[in-house]
């Protein structure tokens, strides 16, 4: 009897044991974060993953409007997407969900590439030198959204943090953060082909006009004239404005001679509200397209991002930029054949009567359902005649008043207006004055108002010393420890 | 494995014999004299017995002084000893006290009497007179401390069932066991309640039988088995019946509407929309999406047995329809079922249990925006139903279609087929071994289909699949080729396997009469593995259902179409222990270990052991104990420990399942991005639950339970917020999972019966039940403030959170205090409440800061909670003469409810109680002003906040039995014939639709998005027994 219980303890334990080897099971048909980067097709795959987290664009697209004098936040109602409003109004906070979004997207971007960085050496293939110049072009993407709207902000490189880590990591000083732009974009700038045979690839042409933004937007005027104007000068991309501007905005006319760094978007892919970083169409043309709008040319969305009086009455007469910029709704629609049948709704969170003529929503350019969030309409990030009026920009801070006139003409020229034959500051002048008139709609207008000192005059509401940076969102300062300095004023 | 357990069980066998002896023969009766079949007999100490056949006669071999036990569901059981004779007659006497009811326990059975945990027991007969769908349904109000709170009350809705509160914002779904086969809680629309012989409820830490799937409980329910010895019966059950909705909201009629329109468009600077408000009633929307349904359910069994082979063999079809959307929102059930058990060998008995189910239903979209009554509520009263030969097009309102047209046209369907079964072995090894050996099996194949046509709402509308009016289809660009988007169809099929290998073996033995030992080691192997694969194919010819299948897709080059698949396994391996002594059976102990291991955790967790003991003392056998009418008194304790390991699939290993997709080419290119962050130490969440409680029966027939329960829930999963550095926020992206954060529940529950047996005159027997339920979060981790739950309006703040010291899902916004009456009252407040205007709510600063904070939290407050504090249950019958008539009533008390069935758009229809908004200085304190122009008087406040309490009269019925000797004349042993009523009469102050406002997810309890309403039902029925 003894050894039955000595035995059955025996088996006892022996088949425990064997039970437990069927708990190693692995889930099936599905990759490992660990076990990868082994082929020089996972390298390829991880670096789609960096590119896509461009595509949230739709927030640099709406809060460098709605914080500067070309545009409101409209939408529904004042309090559907408080946070733009707040911006519009200059009264934002530590909460905010918009400018959490950009501090997440840009940081998710960082982490995906520098997960690349950090298994860069597993294997060796042809090619990686690319894909690891593509990674730092992005990267540098990543962090010069992140110093634009938040000033000094944590530097990683090269690998993923832990989460043990994060009350251990400070802000960094903006300088600082410059100089890993700066060196990872020259370094791309070495690397990446001026063609590429995919169109959406990263190339060399994007990287300097990239750098030259950068070097800019520190006011190395010098570094920026030197960048750009190589860039306009070597152009073996065969850059150049593209002749039609009231053409160029629609989808037909993407991809074209001016599009110098593009964010790409498609219409193939279903979208819904609960995920807008998910998507991949243009999440920002369905919201500022019109309210409930039915007739010709263009198609129903949110009226978010709607453009200001004041942009409208800042064109010349005879601009045509203005109309294919700004859309005068009222006026759109007393030129139709049929005005009486077509209706739209204005929105609760304010109505100008204009439209984003840019980015909007025509009938012929839908993606699937919900074809709100599914534009399939690129957003140009960096365009050539931008690359022209930086370089004027540049030039003329540097000094080079007539090369900065050459550069300025080119881009009114195409629009057949009148050369600028100012010099010194009056040309300054004209040349922001320019941007804003050339590139309205398009993001940039409060970033160049707070990086060349108009924004006080310009955005009311703005208090210098404060409003220059956004507010680093509070509970984002709570994840972190607590440790960082909240930014000036809020 | 199989192999080893069955050597390691032979191990055990051993030999045993008796001495010769006398055949005795006799009969058994019951008080009146009528013969009973199947009553087991059984020679104590000795593992011989029989059974009585059809005329209550039995034979056995026996000795002098040798000791019978006569044993009868519902009859006390007897012992005798044999004297000289060999002749016996026994009568056996009803059993009122129920104490020696047998309750099904984990793996194994117990008598009331000598329970240590608290459990408690429906009968099958009390969930059938229900005629609910199904059974959660029908146990709702049945059980003390099991609180079922209804998804939808749409045919083939859902249920939550709850054991002693909410532990988790996680899976809160008790183990379900049928027949020993686990049975998940969102199948049970498979299971016919007319199978159902018990359903038995393990409350307390004893469950800890079951480990780490025991931590919400465990429900066992046993499907109905035959008797040995018992000539076939044949019963036969059916009912028919019209459901109505219960309720209609009282909303605005067209020209109320227009008033009140014109007032708000004014009061927000916007031109007015209506000339002419005399537009009398309008549409009545809701006329218009209720209708009346038709329900009815037909059940066959025949049970019966021979000497040594018993079954129960059935077959049932259930039908119900919408009350919104008809057969539109059907629900379809055929069940059918083979149970039978034979002895194979003197000591070897076998067990069978098949069920299978097909189940075809049809459903409409639910919940919130975008459904079907949430469209019905908002549509406007000025726009008739159809314009000219279409649905009209609500074209104000961009989100809110018809839904008379959107019921029309929506088309989805599943099918479901189950087959559920046990193969069982048990061997009598000796007297005090038994074996037992089963495999158990659920496999459910669920096949969907959804047919999308191409649609037009009117201008605008988000649910257009068409392009314009004459319903031709989006033009997509796919890589420079203009495509058509047409009507697409969607099927899936999923396939889930759930199987169990178990055995055990048990000891019972008692040494010198008065010490009893059981014992039952076992082993188990848990596991399921479920596939799916699904398609959609576009271009539906002629936009029509009668080609609605992939096959028939004319998708251009097949570029739209598209198809997915899944696949995951778990399994979870165990050993499990228990071992119970009593004395007397006066004194009783009991102690549970189990081990398990799961495949959810990571390598550092993937071990737990769950330990529980318990105890009772039967204080009416102590010698001191002479208290009259108290016949049995019994105090009980019980301390366990056991785990919830449903936290999701390899939640402990980061994934490179995140999106990463971006465009090249004008191509959308798939690459791999990191989406679960990793964490090795993973572990199930762990329940730690003491229980009191006593049980007694007084004067013969009044049974009184109570149990006292404190349930600490430890180590919840937690997904925190983490800092963006942590890049966790792309596409697929989800921050680590950990285990933090505690919930407590602590209750009380009672349980009343009370029954006369007379066996003539009137019988009457009433049941009682009443749960105290207190929850409330007790840790949350470090940094982390709360979880956030619902959304309250469209995009609007979060009403409801997981939050350090109160319950799970409590409501949290602004509380008002009256209305501002004039510009005066809003300079001179002490408090300043930006952008406020006479007319709009005063908020009460919560933080005393002088100024109403819309941007955080600091003015914001508790607003109550969807939990109710208190439940109860009462079941009334009443017979007389063939005349029967019983009644259930259910009540949830204390618990609130979120109105947000309410489109906050500015032409979005509105309740009636609107009239009552105010008007100027004095008009109402209570109702804020109408505007279309921005306000705080949207933003989430008590004034969206009901009281939920709810007194519902769920069933009602009145039968009528024929005389035997009647009903035996037309050829039938038993006819009952009866008109019910469900959901009669519901008590509620609430205005919604229905205050039964459940949700399988605990943060989103209590958030009514325009609930389907359980219908109201008009029954008649018949029950034949042959």
């Amino acid at each position: 009897m003894k050894y039955i219980y000595q035995w059955s303890l025996v088996l006892l334990f022996g088949t425990m044991t064997a039970c437990d080897s069927l708990l190693d099971i692995d889930p099936e048909f599905t990759q490992d974060a660990e076990n990868f980067f082994n082929t020089e097709e996972d390298f390829d795959r991880a670096i789609i993953g960096v590119y896509d987290m461009m595509q949230p664009a739709y927030l640099n697209m709406w809060i460098g409007e709605i914080a500067s004098d070309n545009a409101i936040a409209g939408g529904e109602s004042v309090n559907d997407s408080r946070g733009l409003h707040e911006i519009e109004n200059m009264t934002h906070g530590g909460v905010n969900e918009e400018l959490r979004a950009v501090m997440r997207v840009n940081y998710t971007g960082i982490a995906r590439a520098n997960y690349i960085f950090e298994n860069q050496e597993k294997v060796d293939f042809e090619g990686k030198d690319l894909i690891l110049a593509e990674a730092k072009f992005l990267r540098a993407y990543f962090y010069f959204n992140l110093v634009n709207y938040f000033g000094d902000m944590p530097l990683i490189v090269d690998r993923r943090i832990s989460i043990n880590e994060i009350s251990a990591a400070p802000r960094t000083p903006k300088a600082e953060v410059y100089q890993q732009i700066e060196s990872d974009l020259r370094d791309a700038v070495a690397v990446l082909p001026w063609n590429v045979d995919q169109t959406g690839r990263l190339t060399k042409g994007a990287a300097m006009a990239l750098l030259g933004k950068a070097l800019l937007y520190q006011q190395k005027y010098e570094d920026a004239a030197t960048v750009l104007g190589e860039l306009i000068d070597t152009n073996q991309a065969g850059y150049a404005l593209f002749e039609n501007f009231e053409t160029l905005f629609l989808a037909q006319n993407q991809n074209v001679a001016e599009d110098v760094f593009t964010i790409q978007f498609s219409g193939l892919q279903g979208g819904d509200y609960g995920c807008l970083v998910c998507l991949n169409g243009n999440a920002a043309v369905g919201f500022q397209s019109i309210r409930q709008y039915t007739g010709p040319v263009y198609a129903d969305g949110n009226s978010y991002n709607l453009p200001t009086e004041d942009l409208y009455q800042a064109f010349e007469d005879g601009d045509i930029r203005r109309d294919a910029s700004v859309l005068d709704l009222e006026a759109f629609i007393a030129a139709q054949p049929n005005p009486d049948e077509i209706t739209y709704a204005i929105g609760g969170g304010g109505h100008t009567g204009y439209f984003n003529n840019k980015y909007i929503k025509r009938l012929d350019e839908l993606g699937l359902p919900d074809n709100d969030l599914t534009s399939p309409l690129n957003y140009r990030a960096i365009r050539w005649a931008d690359v022209l009026l930086m370089a004027a920009e540049a030039f003329q801070r540097s000094g080079n008043d007539e090369r900065a006139r050459t550069e300025l003409n080119k881009v009114r020229s195409r629009v057949d207006m009148p050369a600028i034959t100012s010099s010194d500051d009056a040309l300054y002048q004209d040349i922001l004055q320019e941007r804003r008139l050339e590139l309205s709609g398009e993001g940039l207008r409060f970033f160049d108002l707070v990086r060349t000192g108009q924004a006080a005059e310009r955005i009311s509401g703005f208090i210098a010393g404060q409003h220059e940076l956004f507010p680093i969102p509070q509970v984002e300062i709570d994840l972190a420890g607590g440790n960082w300095e909240q930014n000036p004023g809020y | 494995m199989k192999n080893v357990l069955l050597l390691y069980f032979t191990l055990f066998l051993s030999a045993s014999g008796w001495a010769q002896s006398n055949e005795i023969i006799g009969t058994v009766t019951d008080e009146t004299g009528f013969p009973l079949p199947g009553v087991s007999i059984l020679k104590l100490g000795t593992s011989t017995g029989t059974v009585t056949d059809i005329d209550g006669s039995f034979s056995i071999e026996a000795s002098t002084g040798e000791r019978l036990q006569f044993s009868y569901l519902g009859f006390q059981s007897q012992t005798l000893t044999i004297d000289n004779s060999t002749e016996l007659t026994v009568v056996m006497q009803e059993d009122v006290s129920n104490l020696d009811e047998v309750v099904v326990i984990g793996y194994g059975s117990a008598s009331k009497r000598e329970l240590t945990g608290a459990t408690s027991q429906v009968k099958g007969e009390a969930i059938e007179k229900m005629n609910m769908p199904r059974v959660d349904q029908a146990l709702q109000g049945k059980l003390a401390g099991v609180n079922i709170s209804t998804n939808s009350g749409a045919p083939g809705g859902t249920s939550n069932i709850r054991i002693r509160g909410i532990g988790t914002f996680g899976d809160n779904d008790p183990l379900i066991l049928v027949d020993g086969v686990i049975y998940d809680a969102a199948g049970l629309n498979a299971l016919n309640p007319g199978d159902i012989e018990s359903v038995n409820v393990l409350k307390d830490g004893t469950a800890g039988i079951y480990g780490v799937r025991a931590a919400n409980g465990v429900i066992l329910i046993e499907t109905k088995k035959g008797n040995l010895g018992s000539k076939p019966q044949l019963d036969l059950n059916g009912y028919y019946g019209v459901q109505e909705t219960a309720r209609q909201l009282d909303l605005l009629n067209a020209r109320e509407y227009a008033i009140l329109k014109n007032e708000a468009f004014a009061a927000g600077g916007q031109p007015l929309p209506f000339a002419n408000v005399e537009l009398g009633e309008g549409t009545n929307w809701q006329r218009a999406a209720f209708q009346q349904a038709p329900i009815q359910e037909y059940n066959l069994t025949v049970t019966g047995g021979s000497e040594k082979t018993s079954y129960s063999i059935g077959g049932g079809y259930f039908a119900q329809d919408g009350i919104v959307g008809g057969s539109k929102a059907n629900f379809e059930r055929y069940n059918a079922r083979i149970n039978f058990t034979t002895q194979l060998a003197p000591k070897l008995k076998f067990t069978n249990v098949l069920l299978f189910t097909r189940e075809e239903s049809s459903g409409l979209p639910q919940g919130g925006i975008g459904s079907v009554l949430y469209n019905t509520i908002n549509a406007y009263p000025t726009e008739p139903i159809r314009v000219g030969d279409r649905y009209s097009y609500l074209e104000n309102v961009n989100d809110i279609i018809n839904p008379m047209a959107q019921m029309e046209n929506t088309y989805n369907n599943s099918y479901v087929n189950k087959l559920v079964g046990k193969e069982e072995l048990e061997y009598t090894i000796n007297d005090h071994f038994t074996w037992t050996g089963r495999a158990g099996y659920n496999f459910a194949m669920v096949d969907a289909k959804t047919f999308n046509p191409l649609v037009w709402y009117g201008p605008g509308k988000f649910a257009n699949s068409a392009r314009n009016a004459n319903l031709d289809p989006v033009l997509v660009d796919v890589g420079g080729l203009e495509i058509e988007r047409g009507a697409n169809v969607f099927e899936s099929r999923n396939t889930f396997l759930d199987y169990n290998l178990e055995t055990y073996l048990n000891y019972n033995r008692t040494f010198a009469d008065v010490h009893r030992v059981k014992g039952m080691f076992g082993l188990s192997l848990v596991g399921n593995r479920s596939e799916g694969l699904n398609g959609t194919g576009f271009n539906i010819p002629n936009n029509d259902l009668d080609f609605a299948d992939i096959s028939a897709n004319q998708a251009s080059g097949g570029f739209l179409n598209n198809v997915g698949s899944f696949q995951s396994r778990q399994r979870l391996t165990s050993a499990f222990f228990r071992g119970e002594y009593d004395y007397k059976q006066r004194y009783l102990f009991s102690a549970i270990i189990r081990r398990d291991g799961s495949t959810n955790f990571g390598p550092n967790n993937r071990i737990g052991y769950f330990p529980a003991i318990s105890g009772a003392w039967v204080v009416s056998d102590e010698p001191f104990f002479n208290v009259s009418g108290i016949d049995f008194m019994k105090l009980r304790a019980s301390f366990g420990v056991s785990g919830n390991d449903q936290i999701g699939l390899f939640r402990y290993r980061g994934l490179l399942n995140g999106s990463a997709t971006y465009v090249f080419n004008d191509l959308i290119v798939n690459g791999a991005a990191i989406g679960n962050t990793s964490n090795p130490d993973l572990k199930w969440e762990t329940t730690y639950q003491t229980n009191i409680g006593l049980d007694f029966s007084l004067l013969g027939n009044l049974d009184f339970t109570a149990n006292y329960f404190v349930k600490n829930t430890k180590d919840l999963l937690f997904q925190p917020d983490v800092s963006a550095l942590l890049g966790a926020y792309g596409p697929g992206g989800a921050p680590p999972v950990i285990n933090a954060g505690d919930v407590l529940n602590r209750g009380i529950e009672l349980e009343l019966g009370y029954a006369t047996n007379r066996s003539e005159g009137v019988n009457f027997s009433v049941d009682y039940n009443l749960t105290l339920l207190k929850n409330e979060v007790t840790a949350v981790p470090i940094g982390f403030e709360f979880i956030p739950g619902a959304a309250f309006s469209v995009g609007g703040n979060v009403a409801s959170r997981f939050e350090k010291g109160y319950p799970i899902g409590y409501f949290i916004g602004y509380q008002t205090d009256g209305v501002f009456q004039t510009q005066e009252e809003i300079v001179t407040s002490p408090v300043s409440q930006p952008g406020a205007q006479p007319g709009d709510f005063r908020f009460v600063d919560q933080n005393g800061d002088g100024v109403i904070s819309f941007g955080d939290d600091s003015d914001r407050t508790s607003l109550g909670s969807p939990i109710p504090d208190m439940t109860m249950g009462l079941n009334l019958s009443v017979d007389y003469k063939g005349f029967d008539m019983a009644a259930n009533a259910y009540a949830a008390l204390g618990q609130e409810i979120i109105r947000n069935y309410e489109r906050q758009q500015p032409y979005a229809n509105q309740q009636a109680y609107w009239i009552n908004r105010w008007t100027g200085a004095g008009s109402t304190n209570e109702y804020p002003r109408l505007t279309t122009g921005a306000t705080r008087n949207t933003v989430f406040s008590d004034f969206y906040v009901e009281d939920g309490s709810f007194l519902r009269l769920r069933n009602v019925q009145l039968g009528y039995t024929l005389p035997t000797t009647v009903s035996q004349k037309i050829g039938m042993n038993y006819f009952r014939f009866y008109l019910a009523a469900n959901n009669l009469l519901t008590l509620t102050r609430y205005q919604g639709f229905d205050p039964d406002v459940g949700s399988g997810n605990p943060l989103f309890a209590g958030v009514d998005n325009g609930i389907y309403p359980q219908a109201r039902t008009f029954m008649a029925g018949f029950n034949i027994k042959f």
